[in-house]
């Protein structure tokens, strides 16, 4: 099934540029980032190491500021957002998935997706909804289990759960097939891509993963903190993983 | 946070994740409020007996003086109305006893020997329901008659100094409005309290004697004991709106201004004592919660992440100290409930570091002393725990709500 992208923007980049102080040395992460995100897009951004894509993507996560240009995430400039309405963004609006999983150990897979509505001030039928979700993903056996229970491939997929659980437009995700055998990489990205054709969730990876590469719509490529290229692909493949 | 969401479930199990290191850290403020528990269990205790035996030993809780005495100390001023006022404090609500008295600072003298005293001239039928030195020790002879010219009783070191024994006669000068007074007075009784340096200091008369042989008539106080001390400031008012003339209430510690500020003293000094233990124990728990704060600082980052605010981060981590807290305030009254128990029930011999049970003041103390027990030590556990431990983690709770989520996670 093709996704429709539309012509909403949610993500509009315009030389955006990050330094990073340390001491009295500056480095330079990202020297003028010029891109646009349409709803619904399903993209990859990718480069070799230091290229800057986890600080694009954390810029756009709102999970830090820009040094120069402007980031417009979902209509609002982050750089003019204070560090709280940064939160209540990232909380409504955006989900993330990291390269190491990053769930929480004390708590089940269904607590983990739970926490996030919780967070969000659900309070009507909290477990059941993130019980939902996880059986939308096919993750129901593994509600009751904690991290430490579940395979690399489980615990990922539960970390989409979770940052889906919330219904964000956009989900950012870090790497997130680095730690993954081919096989549970192929259903990780199976099931992000089902959910972008079916619940319209725009996806943004970094990686440097040609699995997921292949299995994105649009690959971005930064080189030295600049697009060295932005390809969207014509004919859509199943990524062949 | 509410008990049973997921936001708790996280907080407490956090603890979970380095059990060994919660045991520590509950045991640690357990073992610190269980010792405060014992101080403030000893302090009160001994503060409440060493007030009885003030209030018993002479000075009761309260006294009726003239108005100049606190001023002047000077024995031979007289209360307006005495009898009367004695007969209005014993049916004031409160009161357990009381009594009158009139002192004079005099000379004792037999043969070659003669030694200065303070006579206390007083009703005997009443003195022995307010002073313990009276009840409590051992006589030689017989106590004083209501009816009884010419008697003393003088203590038994103050009759070894001189020299004399049952029914000798003492030669007694005590001095009068405007004249110097002499009397015979024969020894009917030898007081043998324990304590040498007060049995030097007793000499006792009826009242009736001391008017005979000074010519001042009346009384120069009246000294009552009370149900409960801490109904003191409650009493007196009462019989401040009953006072004729001159007469003062006053309580024991205008009476004693040196022993009151000494007991005051010795407690803040159990309270800076305990006041340190609490804080180094806070210490120790500020330490353990900033490294299991650190040890999760990409856990924070997360949490950041999926749009928890810093209000909240700070709350889990206060959480998981309340929690500490309650374990420590459990482990406070399990040890330094039942050492307080302890000593409220078998308490300490004070006669096994001083021999003279003698008080500061010629105050007779009990040779036993009792801590307090009571439900009270509940709530100062919790209080003094959970304060200390939610305290101490306000610094940690502080530093995870400050975490940079972009710089935690690029430096997991």
């Amino acid at each position: 099934m093709a996704v429709t992208i539309t012509d909403e923007t949610l993500v509009h980049a315009k030389d955006v540029t990050k330094v990073y102080q340390t001491g009295e040395v500056e480095t330079y992460a990202l020297r003028g980032i010029d891109m646009e995100v349409k709803a619904g897009d399903f993209m990859a951004i990718v480069g070799p190491s230091g290229s800057g894509k986890t600080t694009l993507l954390n810029l756009i996560g709102a999970l830090d500021a820009v040094t120069g240009g402007s980031l417009e995430v979902l209509g609002k400039d982050i750089s003019k957002m204070s560090r709280r309405q940064r939160a209540d963004l990232r909380l409504h609006a955006l989900g993330f998935v990291f390269q190491a999983y990053n769930l929480f150990p004390v708590l089940t897979a269904q607590e983990n997706v739970e926490f996030v509505l919780e967070l969000q001030g659900v309070n009507n039928n909290r477990s059941g909804r993130a019980r939902e979700v996880l059986d939308r993903l096919g993750l129901l056996e593994y509600a009751n289990r904690r991290p430490t229970q579940m395979s690399g491939g489980q615990q990922q997929r539960v970390a989409v759960a979770r940052a889906v659980a919330s219904q964000p437009r956009l989900v950012l995700a870090d790497e997130p097939t680095a730690n993954l055998d081919g096989e549970n990489a192929r259903i990780l990205l199976d099931m992000m891509r089902d959910l972008n054709e079916n619940q319209g969730t725009t996806f943004i990876f970094s990686t440097h993963d040609p699995r997921v590469v292949a299995y994105a719509r649009r690959v971005v490529t930064l080189v030295d903190g600049k697009v060295a290229k932005d390809v969207v692909k014509e004919n859509d493949t199943d990524g062949g993983v | 946070m509410k008990f049973g969401t997921v936001l708790f479930k996280y907080a407490s199990r956090s603890l979970t994740r380095h059990t060994r290191r919660t045991a520590i850290s509950m045991t640690g403020v357990g073992v610190g409020c269980a010792m405060a528990l014992i101080a403030l269990s000893w302090m009160n205790g001994a503060f409440e007996m060493q007030v009885r035996a003030v209030a018993e030993s002479g000075s009761g809780h309260l006294m009726i003086v003239h108005r100049d005495w606190p001023a002047m100390r000077e024995n031979t001023l007289r209360l307006t109305d005495w009898e009367e006022t004695l007969a209005a404090i014993r049916t004031t609500p409160g009161v357990r006893a009381c009594t009158a008295r009139a002192r004079a600072n005099g000379l004792l003298a037999f043969g070659n020997r003669s030694s200065g005293v303070q006579v206390m001239a007083l009703l005997p039928e009443h003195e022995s329901e307010v002073n313990r030195v009276v009840s409590r020790s051992r006589i030689e002879g017989r106590y004083l008659n209501e009816e009884d010219p010419g008697a003393v009783v003088i203590g038994k070191g103050l009759a070894k100094r001189l020299n004399v024994e049952l029914d000798d006669d003492l030669y007694v000068t005590l001095p009068g409005t405007d004249d110097i007074h002499s009397a015979m007075l024969r020894i009917v009784g030898v007081l043998d309290t324990g304590s040498q340096d007060l049995d030097l200091t007793i000499c006792h008369m009826t009242l009736a004697n001391l008017e005979s042989i000074t010519g001042i008539p009346g009384a120069g106080e009246i000294t009552m004991l009370l149900k409960d001390h801490n109904d003191i400031n409650t009493v007196k008012e009462r019989l401040e709106t009953k006072m004729p003339g001159n007469n003062l209430v006053i309580t024991w510690k205008t009476v004693l201004p040196a022993l009151a500020s000494g007991m005051q003293g010795d407690k803040a000094l159990m309270r800076l004592l305990t006041a340190i233990v609490i804080t180094v124990v806070a210490l120790g728990i500020m330490s353990a919660q900033l490294t299991a704060v650190l040890e999760r600082r990409a856990e924070f980052a997360i949490l950041s992440a999926l749009g928890m605010k810093s209000g909240q981060i700070t709350r889990i981590i206060l959480v998981e100290s309340l929690i500490i807290g309650l374990g420590g305030a459990l482990i406070a009254l399990l040890v330094g409930g039942s050492a307080a128990w302890y000593l409220a029930s078998t308490g300490i011999n004070l006669l096994y570091f001083n021999a003279d049970a003698l008080g500061p003041s010629n105050i007779l103390l009990d040779p036993r002393i009792y801590g307090s027990f009571g439900p009270w030590l509940i709530g100062y556990a919790a209080a003094i725990s959970i304060t200390a431990t939610v305290a101490a983690s306000l610094y940690p709770a502080w530093k995870a709500a400050q975490i940079d989520p972009a710089d935690a996670l690029r430096t997991q």
